[in-house]
């Protein structure tokens, strides 16, 4: 082994020691103990802590990922027994050096009586004992490195048997392959009718599941499809148009608060019916979206992001502030807004809603997809792409951006109005940045300027967690590690968009000259 | 001849820089017209002054008798100026056929509510537009690569492409900056021929940036010099490569003594 090597294998050895260390910090080893036995099957009571069992799977798969890093540290040479053995040891022992110092050093501490809550609030006597193993301070820490030491070498001469055995799979992956081609699934894929069967399956689940699946899942899927509703909205300007905007949650309050507004018996008493409303809340957002793009068309990437940024703020401190309390009702918010109402008759259970949220997420599908296909969605990629030489190409720059804020800023009316009518509630806190945040990570997440994509992203960003409430803490951990985990191996997103297929044959090589000359070119 | 663009005293100040100092440029119609210089002489910034990416601060610009000075690009663009990029400049992510098709937006009659209603007179227009776009990728020497994204395309194609999009214009002045950068000898005699060949099948007036000596003296039926900003000469090839103040432009000042004794030589010796 080469100094190289070596220094290689103990820096991931480090970063990984690193990271446990990181996770015992801030509890994260705990909660997600827990979690692997409730995966396994077993209970876990409020309060208690996680069996030593799920923690050393939770450890050990760590360990094994850290001794696999370690060992593939080249992809042109080939591994052997000595190379494999040798670094995955050096980077397993580093790593559970690191994590024995840094048990040694809490455990001596909570072994004096000193409360670490009082500075790292995870850090309570019971976890420090359950990072240990329940032992002591000494053996807790040999085994930590001899845990890690062994996971490492498991993942090292798994790294090697992948290795050895890739020839053998990729060739049986081009068999199965070829194998489904020719056979049923080959077909299937040409046949039209296929995609209609799926449509259809699809649509039956819509109609079916929010009547069997319960309160809980009709309000968490909620959540999620007006969050498809924001991310095809945002897609639309950030992902289709090109231009980075912040603020986004503006345009959603403003959906909110004039459905509110126009519905609630407090502060105006209008009580207008449900469907007018909701109109008159999507045309307001998209009004927004032209009010508040006219000044800013000239600006553009970070200059465009900051002002944005700062106009979903001002909304926000605006309906929260004094001035406006007679109209907006400051920072209490408005109650009783109303709900979904068809020919006299109130819709408004959970299952009713959860289908007007689906029916408002085909609808903008529907007509997302219009937009992207069209002249329109062309017009705009090249906008995204340049704009300089989009408009010197013909492209009127101004009215298409205009178009996409618009547009954009409809959807989000939308999804306010329907968020504002299911709680029967909005107040400021309800359109924090934290959502504009939250819309632009899941379209970047999912592929921007992909429509499936950002649905993707939707499900992935705001299912997930509404899941794994265990995790709900850490979801800004979570977001960020996304975030860079995706710029770094799939920077385009979850599922792409792909550019369609265009070009049509041209009849004989020397045909006449396809133009016909030119003349005058006034418009 | 009719005069398709005409520049009257333009100047273009950035600052304390004048890039273009009092440029008349008279470009009849139908003519190859090269523009050379030293590097930064202001060639490109007068470019981007007839074209409308700057608006020149003196002088007038004169398209088929209007002016266009101040005007935006797309304006200016929709009257049949279109122009390529002395770095190519294409739309990278979107292929090579739609990069074509947006050069059509300046001659689109249907708006984007009937794009939204997809109505039949909106989706005749479209298919024209594939099948125009379709052939003048075949007419640039593009055919079949037009579903390749327009970053996978070799450099040579994507400067094709790249008039090809300015084609897709339907422009009578087309201003093309450095079209043979960057390319071999065979490419650039191609290039060349093809420059020509748009002139002669097309009728569209071309304004050139060159670099490439052959080529200029070659196709141009015009030539202008900058340097500092500044007009220094104008004619046909022939009197370009005798004028001494062009040779001193480039070669730097006594060149042109120099050159005139070395012809003498050559003279003498032969």
């Amino acid at each position: 082994m080469n100094k190289q090597s070596i220094q290689k294998s103990a820096a991931s050895g480090m970063v990984f020691g690193v990271i446990v260390i990181f996770f015992a910090l801030i509890g994260f080893t705990v909660v997600i103990s827990g979690l692997i036995q409730k995966a396994l099957g077993q209970s876990l009571g409020v309060g208690q802590m996680p069996s030593t069992s799920s923690f050393l799977i939770f450890l050990g798969l760590l360990g094994i990922w850290n001794g696999w890093r370690a060992s593939r540290q080249d992809k042109h040479e080939t591994l052997n027994t000595k190379k494999v053995l040798g670094r995955s040891v050096i980077a397993g022992l580093v790593a559970g050096v690191l994590v024995m110092a840094y048990a040694l050093i809490v455990g001596a501490l909570d072994n004096r009586g000193i409360n670490l809550r009082t500075y790292l609030s995870q850090l309570s006597s019971e976890s420090i004992k359950f990072f240990l193993f329940n032992q002591t301070i000494v053996v807790g820490g040999l085994i930590h490195v001899f845990y890690s030491t062994l996971m490492a070498v498991m993942g090292g001469l798994l790294a090697l048997a992948s290795e050895r055995s890739q020839e053998r799979v990729k060739s049986t992956r081009e068999s199965i392959q070829k194998w489904s081609q020719d056979r049923w699934l080959g077909k299937l894929r040409g046949n039209p009718y296929v995609s209609y069967v799926l449509m259809g399956v699809v649509l039956l689940l819509l109609v079916l599941l929010p009547r069997t699946w319960g309160a809980y899942w009709n309000y968490v899927m909620g959540t999620v499809g007006i969050y498809v509703l924001l991310g095809l909205g945002l897609n639309i300007i950030v992902g289709f148009s090109g231009q980075l905007v912040l603020g986004y949650v503006a345009f959603f309050a403003i959906g909110a608060y004039t459905f509110a507004l126009t519905t609630a018996p407090e502060p105006h008493n209008l009580v207008w019916n449900f469907w007018v409303a909701l109109g008159v809340a999507v045309l307001a957002a998209a009004l927004s979206g032209i009010l508040i793009g006219l000044p800013i068309m000239r600006l553009r990437g970070d200059y465009l992001a900051i002002v944005t940024l700062g106009f979903g703020e001002i909304i926000r401190i605006l309906l929260k502030s004094d001035i406006l309390k007679d109209f907006t009702m400051g920072p209490r918010g408005v109650r009783n807004i109303a709900g979904p109402t068809l020919f006299g008759q109130s819709f408004t259970s959970d299952v009713d809603f959860m289908y007007l949220i689906i029916l408002a997420v085909l609808l903008s599908i529907f007509l997302a997809r219009r937009w992207q296909e069209s002249s329109i969605g062309r017009a705009w990629l090249a906008i995204s792409q340049d704009e300089t030489v989009a408009q010197a190409t013909g492209v009127n720059t101004q009215k298409y951006k205009l178009l996409a804020l618009s547009l954009g800023a409809a959807f989000a009316g939308l999804g306010g109005a329907l968020f504002a009518s299911r709680n029967q509630f909005t107040g400021p806190e309800d359109h924090a940045l934290m959502v504009s945040i939250n819309v632009l990570v899941l379209v970047i997440v999912g592929g921007m300027g992909s429509i499936p994509g950002v649905i993707l992203g939707a499900f992935t960003l705001k299912g997930l967690p509404e899941i794994l409430r265990e995790l709900e803490n850490y979801r800004l951990l979570v977001f960020g590690a996304l975030l860079v985990v995706m710029m770094i191996i799939r920077p385009e997103g979850l599922w792409p968009a792909r550019r369609p297929k265009l070009e049509m044959p041209v009849g004989q090589e020397n045909e006449p000259v396809p133009l016909p000359a030119t003349t005058g070119g006034e418009k | 001849m009719k005069t398709v663009l005409e520049a009257r005293q333009v100047s273009k100040i950035f600052g304390g820089l004048v890039a273009v100092n009092k440029v008349d440029l008279v470009v009849p119609e139908g003519s190859i017209a090269s523009i050379i210089g030293p590097n930064g002489a202001g060639k490109t910034t007068l470019f981007n002054c007839i074209s409308g990416f700057y608006t020149p601060e003196l002088g007038d610009v004169l398209f088929n008798g209007r002016k266009i000075q101040g005007m935006l690009t797309d304006k200016v663009a929709a009257m049949g100026i279109a122009r390529t990029y002395q770095n190519i400049r294409l739309f990278k992510n979107m292929s090579a056929v739609e990069n074509v098709m947006v050069g059509f937006e300046p001659r689109l009659k249907h708006g984007w509510m009937k794009a939204m209603l997809k109505t039949p007179d909106y989706q005749k227009e479209q298919k024209h537009i594939i099948n125009e776009a379709s052939r003048l990728l075949h007419y640039v020497g593009l055919a079949g690569l037009g579903d390749n994204l327009a970053l996978n395309l070799p450099y040579g194609a994507q400067r094709r492409l790249e008039i090809a999009r300015a084609l897709a214009n339907q422009p009578t002045l087309l201003l093309l900056d450095e079209p043979t950068a960057g390319m071999n000898p065979q490419e650039t005699d191609a290039m060349k021929d093809f420059i020509r060949q748009i002139r002669d099948d097309l009728g569209i007036t071309i304004i050139l940036i060159e670099h490439d000596m052959r080529v200029v003296m070659n196709i141009s039926d015009q030539i202008s010099v900058l340097d500092y900003g500044q007009k220094i000469a104008e004619g046909n090839p022939k009197e370009i490569q005798a004028n001494p103040r062009v040779i001193e432009a480039y070669l730097g000042p006594g060149a042109a003594a120099l050159s005139e004794k070395y012809r003498r030589e050559k003279l003498h010796d032969a």
